[in-house]
Order: C-alpha cells, then structure tokens, then sequence
C-alpha cells in the first residue's frame, strides 16, 4: 500500500466535518471520491496535504509515518514534496507566467536545475496541449487552460500521488472535457490519484475504487460496478438517483 | 504692506532647494522605522493569535487618535524626560531624531494598514498551491505572496507618502529646518516683508515633491503589473 490515512477528524467549531474517516490508496490506484456538498470530501483531503490540521488521524505515505494534528513543519514539508494538488479555483501564481508556474515548485521546492526544470515543464506543458502558452500569464488564459497549467504543474514534480479537489467544478460545460481528458490520460499511464469530484461518468469509467461520503463518514466504498449498479447502503442509491436520472438499481 | 514680487518666489525656491533634503531625509527615516513597526502591527492582525493581536488593534487606536503636532511635542518633551529617568541625557540629540520618532509612531499604523490590505488583497490560494508545490512558508511568502502585494499597495502607499511629507512640515515647531523651517527662518529674516512670496514658493516646493512621488509610483505600478490585468504579453 502506497497511502492511507486512518480515523482523520476534523470539526469546525460545532462542525464537526470529518468523523473518523479511512482511506487506502494503493499504487495506480484512481481513487474517486464522491458525496453531496458538506460530505467532507474536500476537507479530507486538504486534511492530507495539512492545508487544513485534522484534530486527529494519521498518515502513512510510502516511508512516512505521522500524525496528522501533531505533523512537524519538516514532515509536513517532505509530503508535499512526493505530492501534488491540483484546486479547484486553479490557484496559478497571478504574477507568473504558465512555465514560471510549472518550474517553481521544480527550481524553489525541489532545487533542479534551471536549464533542466524548463524541459521538465515545457514537456508537461506540451502534455496538456498548452506548447503555445508557455509565456501566458494566468489572467490571459481560459478557465481550462489554467486548470491544465494546474494540472502541469503537479505532474512536472513526478509526484507519487496527485491530489484533485474538484478539478472541473469552477469550469464552463464547454471546458471541462479538456480536463477530464487529460486526468483520463494520467490515470491511464498509471499516475496514482486522489480524485474529489461531481464527474460520474468519469469516476464510472476510471476509477479502480469509488468512495462515496456523507455527512463526515465513509458510506460506502467499492468499485465503480459495485457502487453504481449494485449500491449497498441506501444513502448511496438516494444521492445516485438524484445525481444520475437513468440510475436503475435492483430492489 | 509692500507690493507682490513675483520674482522673489524664484528667490526662495532657490533659497529653500537644498532643504529639500532634510524634509526627504525626515520621511525616510519615518517610512524605514514606521514601517518595520508597520509589518509588525500587520503581521499580529493577519494572524490573528489574541495577544499580539490586541496590542496592534490598541496601539493603532491609540495613535490614530493623536493629531501628528502633539504627538511631535510629547516624543520631543517626553522621550529625553523618560529617558532622564534612566540617567541618558539626549537633550542635545538632533531634532530630526524626534521627528522621525513622532512620525514612526503615528504612520506605523497607516503603514501597518497600507501592507495588511495588501497582503489580504493577494488570494490565498496562492499560498497553499506554493506551499503544496514544495515551497517553504517563507519561500511561498517571498516569492509568490509578496510580488503582488507590493504591488497592491503601491497606490496606498504613495498617498501616505504625500501625507507624510504634508504633515512633515510640522517639524519646524520643534525648530527642525527643513523646507518650512528654513521659510519660516527667511520670513523672520526678511521682517515679515515678502512672506506670501515665501509661503508660495514653499507650496510650490511641495506641489512639485508630490508630483514626483506619484510620477514615480505611477510608474513602479506599471512595471510592476506582471500578470495583472490589461498587462500586455510578454511573448
């Protein structure tokens, strides 16, 4: 097992948001997770990369071993090192242009060489169709084409394990495509991932386990065949049935 | 009263030039001090643990409320009668070194308030995707946080620097001689006589300081807009 985080809490103040949570990833694995809004699922995983401190829980990731409420700066620092976030608001630095973006976790964070970290990131550049945008500031590009500088930027780090909070959620209909099909591509040359999102079809077609939260608690987990055509739990099958309008199950 | 002599307010202008130094020099010494305080007072307010907190909401309240004359007199007369008490004699310190001191006092909070808006003004999303991309708190800081803010509170900070300067011309009530010190010196010198022609060459003194501040700022803004806005594309 590459990943897993076991019995992570975290209230905001009477909140109480995630109620003792487990999660395993497995190498290659594309883990989606899914859930009404307030299930938890965004926090969880700002929980993992300590964007948010959890109140409790641990994390085990590769040799790592930690608590997630006690994590020292220094542990904090070497996970998100052989990790990568991609956020739902792009969060690209406004003040650097596209390449800029993807070398500076590369040059800063990771002490590569210049002249080396602007191959790497021309190459995940040109990954996500963005070879014509390397000198583009954030503001010049569209909502999808951020997102794929987003989405560069985590793979430019050769990260063990990317993180996507709801990826596609601030994007038009019309752009979302292009970012689901490049996340098809990861997933399909084996990139392990974390995956918080509304995308059913994606979570249907890649996924190798769907998790299903509500209300700060795993409901369900499974694979996509066993959580979308035979759900076990029925908070599963009433948010399936609202989601998706062709959802059949059998009684 | 003698006739209006135009020509004499290119006398004074002439006069009073190399005064301009004292009065840039008095705001640099405000903008150095008051601003390192600055960056304390915004730092407890951005992080919001209580008691540094309250100190910074205390302290900007308290100075707020001081017209910068009186503020002048109490450092002028209260910090060497403090300091007195301790046996360190700085009566006969230069009177710019109060100046300064009153003025770092007063403007550390406008200044603290100039860089609070601004950080807050920067996203912080950019922020957690720095530090998620494998930079430290600092490097997230200095790197990514702080080219932006700079930015933001350039317009803010060139106005409190016109406002510094303005209420600078204060300083020649504790007998600094600056560009309204050294007027007030002519003014006496000459009896009265030409003293709206000396009040109007220092207005244009300081007509033509303000000017350049906003040139110059106006300018730093405009370079500085990387990725901003209506920035035109490197590429």
């Amino acid at each position: 097992m590459l990943f897993s985080v076991k019995n992570v809490s975290k209230a905001f103040k009477d909140n109480q948001v995630l109620k003792k949570v487990d999660l395993e990833v497995n190498k290659g694995d594309v883990v989606v997770i899914l859930g009404p809004s307030g299930s938890g699922k965004t926090t969880l995983l700002r929980c993992i990369d300590f964007l948010e401190k959890a109140d409790g829980g641990e994390l085990d990731f590769d040799d790592i071993h930690t608590d997630l409420s006690h994590a020292s700066a220094k542990t904090i620092e070497k996970v998100r090192k052989k990790s990568a976030f991609v956020f739902q608001n792009y969060n690209l630095f406004a003040n650097k242009t596209a390449l800029q973006n993807v070398t500076e976790g590369l040059t800063i964070g990771r002490k590569v060489p210049k002249d080396e970290a602007i191959e790497i990131a021309k190459k995940a550049l040109d990954k996500v169709g963005l070879s014509d945008k390397y000198d583009s500031y954030p503001v010049q590009l569209s909502g999808g084409q951020q997102q794929r500088v987003g989405i560069a930027r985590a793979i430019a780090v050769n990260p063990d394990i990317i993180l996507f909070d709801e990826p596609t959620s601030a994007l038009d209909p019309e752009l979302v495509g292009e970012v689901l099909k490049i996340m098809r591509e990861l997933a399909g040359e084996g990139i392990t991932m974390i995956v918080v999102t509304h995308e059913m079809k994606f979570a249907q077609d890649v996924a190798t386990k769907v998790v299903f939260m509500d209300g700060g608690v795993v409901v369900e987990e499974g694979t996509p065949k066993e959580i979308f055509t035979n759900p076990k739990e029925e908070r599963t099958r009433e948010f399936l049935m609202r989601i998706l309008p062709d959802f059949n199950y059998s009684i | 009263m003698h006739p209006f002599h135009p020509s004499y307010v290119f006398t004074v202008l002439v006069q009073l030039f190399p005064y301009i130094g004292v009065t840039l020099l008095m705001m640099l010494g405000t903008v150095i001090f008051g601003g390192a305080i600055g960056i304390l007072l915004a730092k407890a307010k951005i992080k919001r643990r209580i008691v540094p907190r309250a100190i910074a909401e205390v302290y900007t309240y308290l100075t707020r409320c001081v017209p910068s004359i009186i503020m002048l007199f109490i450092v002028y007369y209260g910090v060497p009668a403090l300091l007195l008490q301790f046996g360190i004699n700085i009566n006969n310190f230069n009177k710019g070194v109060f100046v300064i001191t009153a003025f770092s006092i007063l403007f550390a909070s406008n200044l603290g308030e100039v860089f609070r808006a601004a950080y807050l003004a920067v996203d912080p999303g950019q922020r957690e995707a720095a530090v998620c991309s494998g930079l430290s708190e600092f490097q997230a800081f200095y790197r990514i946080i702080l080219p932006q803010a700079a930015v933001h509170a350039l317009p803010n900070f060139s106005n409190m620097l016109v406002n510094l300067m303005k209420e600078g011309a204060l300083a020649y009530s504790i007998g600094l001689i600056d560009v309204m010190g050294e007027g007030n010196l002519l003014i006496g010198r000459n009896q009265g006589s030409y003293t709206l022609e000396t009040y109007l060459g220092m207005a244009i003194i300081y007509w033509a300081l303000t000017y350049v501040i906003e040139l110059i700022f106006g300018k730093l803004e405009k370079n500085l807009s990387k990725g901003k806005k209506h920035a035109t594309s490197v590429a």
